[in-house]
């Protein structure tokens, strides 16, 4: 057996027990697995490459800490449920786009900040009441609300999970507008639409508002969208009028979006809802610490080339189910790692940008399941259900049409990157 | 004390210890190493004299002057654009340490992006260094960055867009020099470094500019001179010597429209021939295998074999390896095949210089026998 792959089988193997048996976080446990990559190879324990390595997503980390916290103060400020009041009383009179918009509005913290979990946690947690409220059972709104949060994590301007691939493949993050929403776009509106179908009949607007009791007239009227405002349009203006802006970076203005926000509502508790946030955060955060160090191994150790090289040599037929392996990772960003790096090798060939989208919302699922099943335990808290599997259960089909888009988009990559670039 | 106090002390220790340990290693990629140019050296200058902005900063770096006394042409060279890409750097070490100038000047700059050798990337699980036996024993020369240590421009946007032509590139892009060109005196740090050399180029109206680089083997653009339009004349004629010593080069035209790289913008606004060349090497490849000194030095990748064997990637790899000595020799014979070229097309301005091994030389005798310590 080639000693590569020895490697890795006993790397997984290592992350697999302290998942399971010794019951580890899944961040600690790739840097558990990291760590015997590297003695296994006779490095010893490298703690200059352990350390270079968690600092891969540095980035990413930074911008999931500051978009937590910042999010968390729209909440606690209220804006986030003015905007749902909005939702509601405007589109009630036609309940698939009140459905649709639902599902947008929890996708937005995820489309910011590349992190499912915000989703479910900020956005999620100001519509699950609407969705009772309008008639949905209580497991069908905390899969709406799950498979919201994945479309959101795989929506642009920013994904988190192709900036792991592209990092491990040397691919810049540009051009993937069009082929994220290419895949998350379609799956979004049947999953809104399957639920609506399913459980939403006629909305009755007085009986919904008085479920709710939702504060109507807030005194701080428009100056409370403020830090939404600023936020959303720097990053556009940076980008798009670039020679105007001063380029502050991501991290600085949601922190200075936060700012705006303890000064637009100074009731707020900021260390309070700091605390909240980063308790959320941390354990993403660890996952990508451990991530990074993960990959640093497997690149030392030659088992990256090894997984590259061995995809490279895959028959056709089998490329397809080794795409499809890809949720049942249990986590999106383990996923695109571990199994999205390698498999954008053996789609060589086909757009790289393309093929990369459709591995991601592939990997994106794998939030949804076993074992830590992440997305539905965060949405049972949010609807009020025990059990989580009964939520991973709801969504069978919604995840059956997404991995049946993903799959097309993937079979036809080349002539959709040929039709759109 | 509760169970998940205690593993959060023991976990902070671990950490802390970890970040001391490493701290120390990171640390010492800040200090550079020594060399030691040939006894015809004229003159040392700062690459902060032709702009004020990025004195004493990392990206300061040290300009060698070589003039023959004797009026011709002035050739500039740059090393060190992309410090993983280990060729570009040593062939600069070697001209620095070897050249004797008989006709014109010789401009070498050996690390170009000063910043980019005081860090490795992240992921990449680069070594630190690379050592070359020589009869005194073996030197260690630095093994850096593809861009600008963040330490020195942080933190990147999510697009970065390319001054003035406002080209888009990913955000990481926004510390690679060679997409930094021309600069600007009040951009980014990176910017400010770019700015410098153009000013240089102009103010010692340098007439034949090169920019020593690697690249993965499967990258398209590999064993190539890539030249600006106005250079095409040059560049064609010394395909064509290097051709007649047994050594292929493929001409790659600088794309019009890919702006920010050294060998469209040198052109576009200095009257400088610019020319970037490139070797294969297997350490920058992500098919490669262990990461590691012996693939810096030996290019020996049994994947690169495969990859190139299953036909479904263009590989630019020999099946021998790809040999530290090899690629440096190919960027040393390309190196003097355009001054030649260069000579017969404009005989009034012409350069000429000796002391450096050729391509056969080298691969023979080995780079250590080449370097002065």
């Amino acid at each position: 057996m080639n000693f590569e792959l020895i490697i890795l089988l006993l790397m997984l193997a290592s992350f697999a027990i302290s998942v399971f048996v010794l019951k580890m976080p899944a961040g600690v446990s790739l840097i558990l697995a990291a760590v015997v990559g590297g003695l296994v190879d006779g490095h010893g324990i490298p703690v200059r490459q352990l350390v270079e390595g968690g600092f891969g997503f540095m980035e990413a980390i930074m911008i999931i800490a500051t978009a937590m916290i910042f999010m968390k103060i729209m909440e606690s400020s209220g804006v986030l449920a003015l905007i749902s009041l909005g939702i509601i009383k405007t589109f009630h009179k036609k309940p698939s786009l009140l459905i649709i918009v639902i599902v947008l509005f929890v996708m937005f913290p995820g489309m910011l900040t590349g992190l499912s979990s915000t989703c479910v946690l900020t956005t999620g947690v100001l519509v699950a009441p609407v969705l009772l409220a309008i008639g949905i059972p209580r497991l069908a709104a905390g899969s709406l609300i799950a498979m919201a949060a994945v479309f959101g994590e795989v929506a642009p301007p920013i994904s988190i999970p192709v900036m792991i691939i592209g990092g491990g493949v040397d691919m810049p993050y540009i051009g993937f507008t069009i082929p994220l929403l290419l895949v998350s776009l379609p799956a979004a509106l049947f999953t809104a639409i399957y639920f609506r179908i399913r459980f939403v009949k006629k909305i009755n607007l007085d009986l919904v508002l008085e479920k709710l009791n939702l504060i109507e007239n807030d005194q701080r009227g428009f100056k409370l969208y403020i830090p939404l405002i600023f936020v959303i349009g720097y990053m556009i203006s940076e980008i798009v009028f670039h020679e105007y802006f001063l380029h502050l970076g991501v991290p600085l203005i949601f922190t200075i979006g936060s700012v705006l926000g303890i000064i637009i509502s100074p009731k707020t508790k900021i260390i309070k809802v700091s605390r909240k946030a980063l308790r959320m955060a941390l354990p993403v955060i660890v996952i990508l610490v451990g991530v990074g160090m993960f990959l640093q191994i497997l690149t030392l150790t030659g088992v990256r080339g090894y997984l590259a090289i061995s995809a490279l040599q895959l028959p056709d037929a089998v490329k397809y189910m080794a795409a499809a392996v890809m949720p049942f990772m249990g986590s999106a960003y383990a996923s695109a790692s571990v199994i999205g790096v390698p498999l954008v090798y053996v789609f060589i060939g086909k757009s790289a940008v393309v093929v990369t989208a459709s591995l991601v919302m592939m990997a994106a699922l794998g939030d949804l399941m076993p074992p830590p099943s992440l997305l539905c335990a965060y949405a049972a808290q949010t609807v009020g259900v025990k059990n989580h599997f009964k939520i991973l259960k709801q969504s069978i089909i919604p995840i059956i049409f997404s991995m049946f888009v993903a799959i097309i988009v993937l079979i036809f990559a080349e002539d959709i990157s040929r039709f759109f670039f | 004390m509760k169970k998940h106090h205690i593993s959060a002390i023991v976990i902070s220790l671990i950490t802390i210890l970890a970040g001391i340990i490493a701290s120390f290693e990171f640390h010492k990629l800040h200090v550079s190493e020594s060399l030691y140019p040939s006894e015809r050296l004229s003159s040392e200058g700062m690459l902060s004299d032709y702009f004020s902005g990025i004195k004493d900063t990392n990206g300061d770096t040290k300009v060698y002057f070589f003039d023959s006394g004797k009026p011709g042409a002035t050739v500039f060279l740059a090393g060190g654009t992309h410090p993983n890409e280990p060729a570009g750097y040593l062939a600069s070490v070697i001209i620095l340490e070897n050249l004797i100038p008989e006709k014109g000047r010789v401009i070498v700059i050996p690390r170009l992006n000063n910043s980019a050798f005081t860090c490795t990337d992240p992921m990449e699980a680069f070594p630190q260094s690379f050592h070359i036996d020589t009869d005194k024993g073996p030197r260690k020369f630095r093994f850096g960055s593809r861009a600008t240590n963040p330490l020195d421009q942080w933190p990147d946007p999510l697009v970065y867009s390319h001054k003035p032509s406002g080209q888009q590139y990913s955000g990481l892009e926004s510390r690679n020099l060679n997409r930094a060109y021309p600069g600007s005196p009040k951009g980014t740090f990176t910017e400010k470094v770019a700015y410098a050399i153009m000013q240089m180029i102009e103010k010692e109206e340098v007439d034949i500019s090169y920019d020593l680089h690697e690249a993965a083997p499967e990258i398209p653009i590999i064993n190539a001179i890539v030249y600006h339009e106005k250079s095409e004349d040059i560049a064609m004629y010394s395909i064509l010597e290097l051709e007649m010593e047994g050594l292929q080069f493929t001409p790659e035209l600088s794309p019009k429209n890919f702006h920010g790289l050294s060998h469209r913008e040198w052109g576009d606004y200095t009257k400088t021939y610019p020319f970037l060349m490139e070797t294969s090497s297997p350490v920058q490849g992500r098919l490669r295998g262990k990461t590691n000194e012996e693939l810096i030095l030996n290019g020996v990748s049994e994947n690169y074999k495969i990859a190139k064997e299953t036909g479904a990637l263009r590989i630019a790899y020999r099946d021998e390896g790809e040999q530290l000595e090899h690629r440096v020799g190919r960027h040393l014979s390309g190196f003097m095949a355009i001054i030649n070229s260069y000579n017969e097309i404009h005989i009034d301005n012409t350069v000429k210089i000796s002391g450096l091994p050729a391509y056969q030389e080298l691969v023979e005798n080995g780079i250590g026998k080449y370097l002065n310590n």
